[in-house]
């Protein structure tokens, strides 16, 4: 339980990081979203790395805080290894999807 | 003078299928409390309205309840405080607990929890022959724990306690608080061993639920996170703890 709680923290200051750079680059002025921008921005492999880190953090930190709330109900503590086992499926299948998207962005 | 409606939630469980709200009229004077209007109502209209009360100085924590949506103590409610705006009071038991008659709630893995942490002190072996010396520090940081009167608005305000009775709960984990700090006694590592479990400190979603319903303005949620921290760095403190507890009965030194 606490290296859990100790994953969602960090990966919680981790998110700081990424969200804040996210926001800027896609939200806010002079930025704003544009394919062409985007296509540009993907072009470099440190911007691959930078949201391949970003969705790891953003799974590591939703699937910790949904395991904690569902392993909160009485019912369910019994499951809890398979709780954490379809977690860590549900997390690696979609790091592994997600990465695929984002390595496979070129331009044309 | 005005009148006030208070609705009371009832369930006789040897009648009701499901818990129901009963309304009386009772005249809003200066100075009552809810507790006042819920001794009238027992003894002017309904006497098989039930409740828990004891002390009426807000000190034996048997009157907890929850007036409208919030958990408190009754005896120290003034019932003008507490009137909305359709000039209604709404007195239901604690949430979360099982009602055994109207706003009476069974309250057994509240005990069963506190029970759990081991409220009690465990004094080392050699106890010094005189008394047991503490800083007025050390003191200072144990006070706020001391001053919990077990009613249970914590625990049934919290809503991890609302699904898993398993959990050890705000009440139990501040007294965990008070023991693991108490320079006498001698099992702190076991303490935080026994707080890291699946059902423990870590289990808490830091909601801060139980620090707006303690009747006695008492901080679970610091607690926690102290213990928390505690748990984590658990060699040191044990380490630093011992070298406490072995000048006890020395003078303590100001430094
Ligand atoms: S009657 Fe004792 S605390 Fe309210």
């Amino acid at each position: 339980m606490m290296r859990i709680f100790l994953l969602q923290r960090f990966s919680a200051i981790a998110l700081l990081v990424f969200l804040t750079l996210h926001m800027i680059v896609l939200h806010y002025p002079p930025f704003h979203i544009d394919f062409d921008n985007v296509l540009e921005r993907l072009e470099n492999p440190v911007w691959k790395a930078i949201d391949i880190a970003f969705l790891f953090v953003v799974l590591v930190h939703a699937l910790t805080g949904v395991y904690m709330v569902i392993t909160d109900l009485d019912r369910l503590a019994r499951y809890r290894g398979l709780i954490t086992w379809i977690s860590v499926a549900v997390g690696a299948a979609a790091f592994v999807y997600g990465t695929q998207t984002i390595l496979a962005f070129q331009a044309p | 003078m005005t009148n006030v409606t208070i609705r009371v939630q009832r369930f006789n469980p040897d009648v009701d299928q499901k818990p129901h709200l009963d309304e009386f009229q009772i005249e809003l004077t200066q100075g009552k409390t809810i507790l006042d209007a819920l001794h009238e109502i027992k003894e002017e209209q309904d006497g098989s309205v039930t409740f828990r009360r004891s002390c009426r100085h807000a000190i034996c924590g048997s009157c907890a309840m929850n007036v409208n949506g919030v958990n408190m103590l009754v005896c120290d409610a003034p019932l003008k405080d507490f009137v909305d705006r359709r000039g209604r009071v709404t007195i239901r038991p604690l949430p979360y607990l099982p009602i055994i008659k109207d706003l009476v709630v069974d309250r057994t893995s509240f005990w069963e929890q506190y029970q759990r942490v081991k409220p009690w002190l465990l004094p080392p072996d050699d106890v010094p022959e005189k008394e047991f010396r503490m800083s007025p520090d050390e003191v200072k940081a144990l006070q706020d724990a001391e001053h919990c009167i077990m009613c249970g608005a914590c625990y049934s305000a919290c809503q991890v306690v609302a699904m898993s009775k398993k959990y050890i709960g705000p009440h139990a984990l501040l007294k965990a608080f008070l023991r693991v700090l108490d320079p006498r006694d001698s099992a702190p590592g076991e303490r935080l061993t026994d707080l890291d479990q699946g059902d423990g400190v870590f289990r808490c979603h830091t909601i801060f639920n139980c620090i707006d319903a303690c009747p006695k303005h008492l901080n679970p949620t610091q607690a926690i996170e102290t213990l928390r921290k505690l748990v984590m760095k658990r060699q040191a403190f044990e380490a630093a703890r011992a070298q406490r507890q072995q000048s006890l009965d020395q003078p303590i030194s100001v430094e």
